[in-house]
């Protein structure tokens, strides 16, 4: 099979930016070892989040957000998101002072999304939380999305505009020819001009196939769900100093996250729950918001995520070879991300060039570092 | 309709169903407790709100979820009456709003 | 948190015998199960039945007391009301007992849970007064409580029981809807020379028919469409029956075609499953000793394959045997000698099960939905026509239509619609159903309240029990 690009991974990263592509015209293939959205992009937590991002970030997260606002409509399929805003608790005054701080830093640098509320405001947005706490930070803009159908959605959108998904094929070698990328996958070649590899906890082996070192790691993180609760609970949840996180979806299942990693066997492709941590994040939930105590978990789960030593991605070109991109390392918040990096893979392939410093982004950037 | 043909010696407890006390014998699946009275709605289903009653009488349709003693979620089929306690109707659907109550 | 040789999960028959066995040869044994009693399915409240007279259930009812009062003799520590919610493949167990999350540890596991009934998908099935044939007989056993004036329909062993013993304590029934195919007399009249061997079988089962036909109760042969009457709660059943649409008006309609393994278990363990072509199920993938894809994990009795309840006896205790083996508590040869006679038994079983299984085979008509307004997933209230919609915007394997229209996401856990999905994403694809595969499932293996877990704190293994 032949095309002008060829996406390995058919995660968010990769269904956004063979829609981007083909919306442009491009011939396009994504190959999938398992089938689309099967990983990260499938399994999280939905978190549509801008709030409290790396500055190096800030731009891209923002763009990003106000891409989620409309994206249903743009796809013509829903992606489940739902703008109720995102708060983050302080408990105490160190709490707030962090706020303040980041307030500060953000506001110097011409960013205004993000408002500290005090305790009569927290009280207002969130009823049941414990009545200890002592304020938060808001950001409007944030909220969630269903992740399966999300990526399945930028799926969808690119098979109308013309690309292939090849699901249940796995990229097994790359070879730079001449002009052109050869692939061989399990069942079939493939020949392109231009690779970009979104291949999520895996992207560190193409990157290889590619001729790229890089330091990326993987973990699994663990999320649980409850069976349904009445509302009680509209924004996003999360805390300055504590490892909380949880939303309650429109359905009224209660989704609780919080960052808590399990074991990843990547060889395996299998991950393992570490139970212990996940009662301390239900412990954590309890006690911020009485009313969870009545909740009843009914799944747990985790996923492979790819992390990089500095929590930011790879995004941009490769060093050691032409016509090959990255799009990798989201460090757990690369769902909210998957619109704007899209757009600038498709920007990266067809013009070498995006409207977005990616300076952060580098693939080499620990090349010099021992870490 | 549900007749018990239980022989008649064993204890008999009070427990409430929606605010209705009725006599159970101890030990009595709470499911089987509710539907010799009469009450054989456990719950709604979760997206119509439509009446829903135990299906598997065995612990693995779901069907059966009541709340007892305010805790949701508690399967009727399995779970054994004990005095006093207080079983209703499971009403959580998608669109329920949380009441203060209970803070 | 205790350490154990083995831990088995599920008193029933299974679990029973090979607690015995295993006990009786000095391992130290745990034995956990929901039920505040053990007997398992078939021997429910065997032991302290609250029927003036249980023996109208039937000798092999009243024959579990007597396993049951062995069991609860030998040295084991059994656990009872302890609902498992996680297993480990590194000899880990949790489970709530009372409110609280307890934790054990064990060298070698034994996963009894048993089966649970074939889901019969028909129109009106999610409506208040439909329960299966199987739930019938849980509420007889456990709580003597019947409904009188019921319907029964399907086909199978447990449908033509349950019907007989209600007769035999005077409960009326109004009528027996038998959906076995007439086509499935004719294929499994080859195997019936070899059932023949296993001649009390066949005529127990003899008899339960002629007991029915015998009590003037109408039955019905080689029904098909079958719908559920009734809009906000079942008012009967309609169904078509030699050529003729029958209405038969009763508030409580029992279903039933046949048992299937609990499958949660040993799916949430990830162990390697199979597809049973005979039985038109999965089930986990052992040898003749249920020893699974996973050496230390065993699975006996009908969790591992529909077997019954001799059958369920027997690959229990073969699984002890194997178990004692791998313990150095038995040698090779006793291994060898103790196993020959159960496993000759089970073998000699074979062609009777064959013949079974062939005769009342569902019709795929009852297996999978035709109307596309009936609902698959029961939790999450997912139509035939919602799911196909899901298929066709690309979820092709399980979890994806799982991930798209959250069928399979509710409280049962998939439990319900697994089989069902699978089938139809197997007809869609016209792929058979190793290839489309199965839900991918995880512990909790049920609900689980946050108070609960919040409230454990993991204690760490003794080394011994870690080695
Ligand atoms: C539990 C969890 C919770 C999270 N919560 C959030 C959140 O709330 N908000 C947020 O913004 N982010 C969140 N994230 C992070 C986010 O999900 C990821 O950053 C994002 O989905 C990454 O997308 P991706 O396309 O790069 O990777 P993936 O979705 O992992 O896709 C990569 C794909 O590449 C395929 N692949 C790999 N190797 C090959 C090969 N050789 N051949 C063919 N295919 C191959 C894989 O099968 C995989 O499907 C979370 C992640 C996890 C695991
Ligand atoms: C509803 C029903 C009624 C039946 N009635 C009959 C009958 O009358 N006659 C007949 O011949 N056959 C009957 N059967 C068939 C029956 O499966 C077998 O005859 C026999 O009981 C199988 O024995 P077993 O030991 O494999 O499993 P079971 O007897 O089913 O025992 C399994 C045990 O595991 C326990 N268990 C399961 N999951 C967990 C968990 N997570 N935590 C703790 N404990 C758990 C259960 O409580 C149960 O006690 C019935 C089956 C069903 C489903
Ligand atoms: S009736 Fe099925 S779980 Fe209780």
């Amino acid at each position: 099979m032949k095309a002008d690009v060829l996406i390995i991974g058919g995660g968010i990263q990769g269904c956004a930016t063979a829609y981007h592509l083909a919306r442009q015209g491009a011939s396009v293939i994504v190959l999938e070892k398992d089938y689309v959205a099967r990983h990260a992009s499938g399994v999280n937590a939905g978190g549509v989040r801008l709030l409290g991002r790396d500055m190096a970030e800030v731009a891209l997260s923002k763009a990003s957000m106000e891409m989620w606002q409309t994206l249903s409509d743009e796809l013509g399929h829903d992606t489940g998101f739902r703008r109720q805003g995102l708060v983050n608790i302080a408990v105490d005054e160190t709490d707030l002072n962090t706020l303040r701080a980041r307030e500060a830093k953000m506001r110097a640098t011409g960013y205004t999304h993000e408002r500290i509320i005090d305790r009569g405001e927290l009280r207002e947005r969130l009823p049941h939380v414990n009545p200890n706490c002592v304020g938060g930070v808001i950001s409007e803009l944030d909220g969630y999305a269903i992740p399966y159908q999300s990526t399945n959605a930028f799926r969808l959108a690119a098979e109308r505009h013309g690309a292939r998904i090849v699901e249940g094929e796995e990229l097994l070698s790359l070879r730079r020819v001449g002009c052109s990328w050869l692939a061989q996958g399990s069942s079939t070649r493939f020949e392109a001009d231009t690779v970009v590899n979104c291949a999520g906890a895996w992207a560190d082996r193409i990157a290889l196939m590619i001729g790229d070192n890089v330091p990326l790691s993987h973990a699994a993180p663990m999320l649980m769900i409850t069976a349904r609760m009445p509302h009680f609970v509209k924004p996003v949840v999360g805390a300055v100093s504590r490892q909380l996180s949880f939303k309650q979806f429109q359905n009224g299942t209660v989704l609780i996250g919080g960052g808590a990693k399990g074991f990843a066997d990547r060889a395996a492709g299998s991950t393992r729950l570490d139970y212990a941590k996940l009662a301390d994040a239900a412990r954590t939930t309890a006690e911020f918001f009485p009313i969870m105590r009545r909740a009843a978990i009914n799944r747990m789960w985790a996923g492979f995520e790819a992390y990089m030593p500095d929590n930011l991605p790879v995004i941009g070109p490769a060093v050691n070879a032409p016509r090959a991109f990255h799009a990798f390392g989201f460090s757990a918040h690369g769902f909210q991300m998957g619109p704007v990096v899209g757009q600038v893979m498709a920007d990266l392939v067809l013009t070498g060039r995006s409207q977005f410093p990616l300076g952060p982004f580098r693939i080499d950037r620990y090349d010099r570092k021992v870490l | 309709m549900f007749q018990s043909l239980r022989k008649p010696e064993r204890d008999r407890v009070t427990i409430t169903v929606n605010g209705h006390p009725i006599e159970a014998i101890a030990g009595q699946s709470v499911w089987s407790a509710m539907a010799l009275n009469g009450q054989t709605i456990t719950r709604r289903a979760a997206l119509s709100g439509e009446d829903r009653s135990a299906y598997c009488a065995m612990g693995v349709c779901f069907e059966c979820l009541v709340e007892i003693d305010g805790l949701p979620n508690q399967q009727a089929c399995l779970r054994r009456v004990t005095e006093g306690m207080a079983v209703t109707t499971q009403e959580i659907t998608e669109t329920t709003e949380a009441t203060n109550a209970g803070l | 948190m205790q350490a154990f040789d083995c831990a088995i999960i599920g008193a029933g028959p299974a679990g029973m015998s090979a607690a015995i066995t295993l006990a009786k040869s000095g391992a130290c044994v745990a034995v956990l199960d929901q039920a505040s009693r053990a007997g398992g399915q078939i021997y429910r409240a065997s032991a302290d039945s609250p029927l003036p007279d249980a023996h109208v259930l039937g000798a092999d009812y009243t024959d579990g007391a007597t396993l049951i009062a062995e069991f609860e003799r030998v040295d084991i520590t059994h656990i009872t009301q302890a609902d498992v919610w996680h297993i480990g493949d590194d000899g880990r167990i949790l489970f709530s007992h009372f409110g609280d999350t307890r934790e054990l540890h064990c060298r070698e596991m034994l996963l009894c849970p048993g089966a649970m009934e074939r889901p019969m998908p028909i129109p009106g099935w999610t409506l208040p007064g439909v329960m299966t044939a199987g739930a019938a007989q849980v509420m007889l056993k456990s709580d003597a409580m019947v409904a009188k004036g019921a319907v029964f329909a399907g086909s199978g062993p447990l449908l033509y029981l349950i019907v007989a013993q209600y007769l035999r304590l005077g409960v009326p029934v109004a009528a027996m809807v038998d959906t076995t195919p007439r086509q499935n007399y004719l294929a499994a009249a080859p195997l019936l020379p070899r059932a023949m061997r296993n001649l009390p079988m066949l005529k127990k089962g003899l008899d339960l028919l002629r007991e029915i036909r015998a009590s003037g109760v109408p039955v019905y042969r080689g029904a098909t469409d079958l719908q559920v009457l009734g809009d906000t709660r079942a008012q009967g059943l309609r169904f078509t029956s030699a050529s003729r649409s029958h209405d038969i008006a009763a508030d409580t309609v029992f279903l039933h075609h046949g048992v299937q393994p609990n499958l949660n278990m040993t799916r949430a363990m990830d162990l390697t499953h199979r597809w049973n072509a005979d039985q038109l199920c999965w089930q986990v993938d052992t040898d003749a000793f249920g020893q699974s894809s996973v050496p230390h994990v065993a699975v006996a009795g009908d969790g591992a394959g529909i077997i019954g309840a001799d059958g369920a006896r027997m690959a229990g205790r073969l699984a002890a045997l194997n178990i004692l083996h791998r313990l150095d508590l038995l040698p090779q040869e006793g291994l060898d000698r103790a196993a020959a006679p159960d496993l000759a038994a089970l073998a000699a079983m074979s062609p009777f099960r064959a013949f079974i299984d062939r005769l009342y085979r569902p019709s795929d008509a009852l297996r999978l939905p035709r109307d596309p307004d009936t609902l698959v997933c029961r939790c999450e209230e997912q139509t035939l026509a919602q799911l196909r919609t899901g298929f066709e915007q690309g979820a092709r394997d399980p979890n994806a239509l799982k991930m798209l229209t959250r069928c399979g996401m509710g409280p049962c856990q998939g439990r319900q619609c697994g089989h069902i999905v699978a089938g139809l994403l197997s007809d869609w694809r016209n792929e058979p159903p190793e290839t489309v595969g199965y839900y991918r499932l995880r512990s909790p293996q049920r609900l689980l309240t946050l108070d609960e877990l919040s409230r454990f704190h993991a204690i760490p293994a003794p080394t011994e029990a870690t080695e």
